[in-house]
């Protein structure tokens, strides 16, 4: 019985054990690739490294949008900051000036340059994460 | 009147079922006597069919125009045609949550008539059924009211529904998921009846094998044409995207998939059951959760509906309250369960525990991955995502263990071990030839990526020993299980297709002016820009672009549009595809620049069908296991 006992705490143990491990793998795999999001003027204030890839969100200032061959450049404003931003491709339907938009992608010497862009869904619905910092 | 008519009636589903509930709490002490049992029974029945009726009545209301209620008024209009007029109804919360109902209903009623009288987990089942349904439709009616009047006077003119919408797909992906969904309440009642009830002796395997397998065969199928929409549909991320929402969707299918696997070691061989119990319960938990993810908008997701903290709040409680009940009775009942037989090692079950766990794994990462921006949000306020690139790092290693298990669970004996030889030289031929045809593609492409030669590579492993095994079963006459040998061809292909895909398709983004062409690569020799039409439909505009290119020699003829819709004013892309068996030429048009060319968005995805075809391949299998004539 005792023995019996002593096994299964044993295995108790190694379970436990391998667990943890496994837990604080994943935990380390998911710390580097979290994609943080900022307003422009957070982004600003955080001195993001270059290649480190992050989300930027806000609104996209009016009469900011400019199109040259495949690129798009537009300005993502917060009402405090902006920032610049340079896609190349096809941006969503739902893109367009004074509208929230969600740009993912790297920031460097002064151009965010974004790889994808969100815009909302439909006309009603926003990103909780833009509808926080809209202004009321 | 006929939308009060159909709120009655759901109000009346409710009371019928209320009654069914106090009913038996009242009779419970008194003993079991066959007439209350008959009449709990076709109570509940009534009930049932009363919510039929009642969603009878509100796809007639929105056929009819009505714009008295609110919902219709929101996600209809009067302009569309009755095909999507009908499907507006689930476009949204309210409604997609009645059809949610509406099928959880069905599995029930259906389940409980086919179980016989004397079955003596009927009524539990039934109780169990009663609960969930009852919880559902009150959150329904209390905080998200489809029958809503606006009062006094309704609308001339509904909103219209959501043009990303308006898609044949709308009318069959949210069917068949929540019937997936939803199919798992089936073994989640019956076995928090089976466990309640005490008898553990009792096979209760076969009572739901099918049902759960039918289940499974929806939610697939409901998956994939998810992921074939949103690979059509410009802007929704491609087939598969890790958005939340498709998260929350593959963790019951993982469980379901694991679910199955038990089921089949636990009836033929009467060990893991308590493992097989467990994950019974843990799908239709895990549908809760993913209901609650979708429904109370703490996530940003292409599918989450409008934000109402009431609502999420109502969820978590019901789903938490029905949770804890089946698992506190299945933790009590737990002591008694010990199985006497152990697992031997090396035996064909052994191998199929590992995979549950390593599923299991699988579905914690996700779960992980879902919660954990919330939590980090909860805790120090930053705001982050957790895109693709940690679930594929956490898929590749599971995926290929997942592989070589399979691999060697094949060669593997039911309660049986075997000798690491005899192991090493089945398996040998198919490490050979898949490191073969990895370096031959490695050869063809020389595009290296470490996560998706892992994945060719576990693909290549399923895919190989099952049609060596095939082949030789075929020679001998010897026995195959042809329903397990195409399912999990299917899985191997799906390894395959999507890590193949992962790395040869590429993006162009093109600028022309009307009448240009342009060479692109070697590969795509010519891309005119032929035609701009703009073409008016019953509501909505076009901008229709007619596409010359030469594929691999190929003339291909392309139609992007772009529609504005009347109703909302909303702009939509449509793609165009040409599909051959290897790849497909997607196409969509952007927008018109200052100088009057147009931007072109061209995609060339390889294995896109093969994908597909896998999933296809998968739910074959599983009929040819529902339809085979000797069950369990």
């Amino acid at each position: 019985m005792l023995r019996n006992r002593k096994k299964r705490l044993q295995k108790f143990f190694i379970i436990i054990l391998l667990s943890a491990l496994g837990t604080s793998l994943v935990l380390f795999s998911l710390n580097s690739k979290l994609d943080l999001f900022y307003s422009p003027s957070e982004m600003l204030a955080a001195e993001i490294k270059p290649g480190y890839r992050i989300k930027l969100g806000g609104m996209v200032e009016i009469g900011s949008i400019q199109r040259e061959g495949t690129t798009i450049f537009f300005v993502v404003t917060d009402f405090e900051a902006k920032v610049p931003v340079s896609f190349e491709g096809v941006a969503p339907d739902l893109f367009k000036e004074n509208s929230g938009v969600v740009a993912l992608g790297y920031y460097s010497d002064g151009l965010f340059v974004a790889e994808q862009i969100f815009a909302k869904h439909d006309e009603n619905y926003m990103p909780p994460e833009l509808a926080r910092q809209e202004p009321k | 009147m006929i939308g009060e008519i159909a709120h009655f009636l759901a109000l009346a589903s409710a009371l019928g079922l209320i009654l069914v509930l106090i009913f038996n709490a009242f009779f419970y002490s008194a003993g079991r006597h066959a007439n209350q049992d008959i009449l709990s029974y076709k109570l509940f029945h009534q009930s049932c069919l009363l919510i039929f009726i009642s969603f009878g009545l509100y796809i007639y209301l929105a056929i009819t125009d009505d714009f008295s209620i609110s919902y219709i008024a929101n996600h209809s209009n009067s302009q569309l045609p009755i095909f999507y007029k009908i499907t507006s109804i689930w476009s949204a919360h309210e409604g997609s949550m009645f059809l949610w109902i509406v099928f959880l209903t069905l599995w029930s009623t259906l389940f409980i008539k086919s179980l016989s009288f004397q079955h003596q987990l009927k009524k539990g089942t039934m109780l169990m059924l009663t609960i969930i349904i009852l919880g559902f439709l009150l959150f329904l009616l209390i905080t998200s009211n489809p029958f809503e009047r606006i009062l006094p006077f309704g609308v001339l003119e509904g909103a219209d529904i959501n043009p990303v919408l308006q898609d044949p797909a709308l009318a069959i992906h949210p069917p068949l998921l929540y019937l997936g969904y939803v199919g798992f309440v089936i073994s989640f009642s019956f076995i928090t009846a089976y466990l309640f009830h005490g008898d553990i002796h009792y096979p209760w395997e076969k009572d739901i094998k099918n049902w759960s397998l039918i289940a499974w065969i929806f939610l697939t199928v409901g998956i994939t044409l998810g992921s074939w929409w949103a690979y059509y549909e410009l802007g929704w991320g491609g087939y598969w995207f890790w958005d939340p929402v498709e998260n929350v969707a593959l963790m019951p299918w993982l469980a379901a998939t694991a679910f199955m696997h038990s089921l089949f070691a636990s009836s033929k061989s009467n060990i893991l059951k308590t493992w097989t119990l467990f994950l019974g319960i843990l799908i239709f938990a895990l549908s809760l959760f993913g209901a609650f993810i979708v429904r109370s908008g703490i996530i940003d997701s292409v599918h989450s509906f409008a934000n109402d903290p009431q609502r999420g709040l109502y969820l978590l409680g019901f789903s938490g309250f029905i949770t804890l009940i089946s698992l506190g009775i299945f933790a009590y009942r737990l002591p008694n369960m010990q199985s006497s037989k152990l697992i031997v090692t090396g035996s064909k079950e052994s191998f199929l525990s590992m995979n549950n766990i390593l599923m299991l794994t699988a579905i914690f990462s996700i779960f992980l991955g879902v919660t954990y921006p919330l939590i980090l949000e909860f805790i120090n306020g930053d705001k982050v995502s957790i895109g693709p690139p940690y679930y594929n790092t956490i898929f590749a290693p599971l995926i290929l263990l997942t592989s070589i298990f399979i691999m060697i669970s094949l060669e593997a004996l039911w309660q049986r071990g075997m000798q690491a030889r005899t192991l090493l030289i089945a398996v040998t031929p198919t490490f050979v030839i898949s490191s073969l045809i990895l370096y031959f593609i490695w050869y063809f492409v020389q595009i290296f990526s470490l996560l998706a030669y892992i994945g060719i590579y576990s693909g290549l492993l399923i895919i190989i020993s099952y049609l060596l095994k095939g082949v030789i079963s075929l020679k001998n006459k010897t026995y195959i299980n042809k329903g397990s040998f195409v399912a999990h061809l299917g899985l191997g292909l799906l390894f395959f297709a999507v890590s193949m895909n992962s790395i040869l398709s590429y993006q162009k983004n093109i600028n022309l002016f009307l009448g240009e062409q342009q060479f692109i690569n070697n590969s795509i020799s010519e891309f005119k820009f032929l035609d701009l039409q703009n073409i008016k439909a019953s509501n909505h505009d076009v901008v229709s672009a007619e596409i010359f290119i030469v594929h691999d020699g190929q003339p291909i003829f392309l139609n992007p549009e772009k529609r504005k819709y009347f109703a909302r004013g909303q702009i939509t892309s449509e793609t165009a595809i040409h599909a051959t068996v290897l790849k497909d030429t997607y196409l969509t048009i952007g927008d018109q620049l200052d100088d009057g060319s147009w931007t072109f968005s061209l995609q060339i995805n390889y294995f896109i069908k093969w994908i597909w075809f896998s999933s296809a391949l998968m739910v074959i299998g599983i009929l040819m296991t529902i339809f085979k004539k000797k069950i369990l």
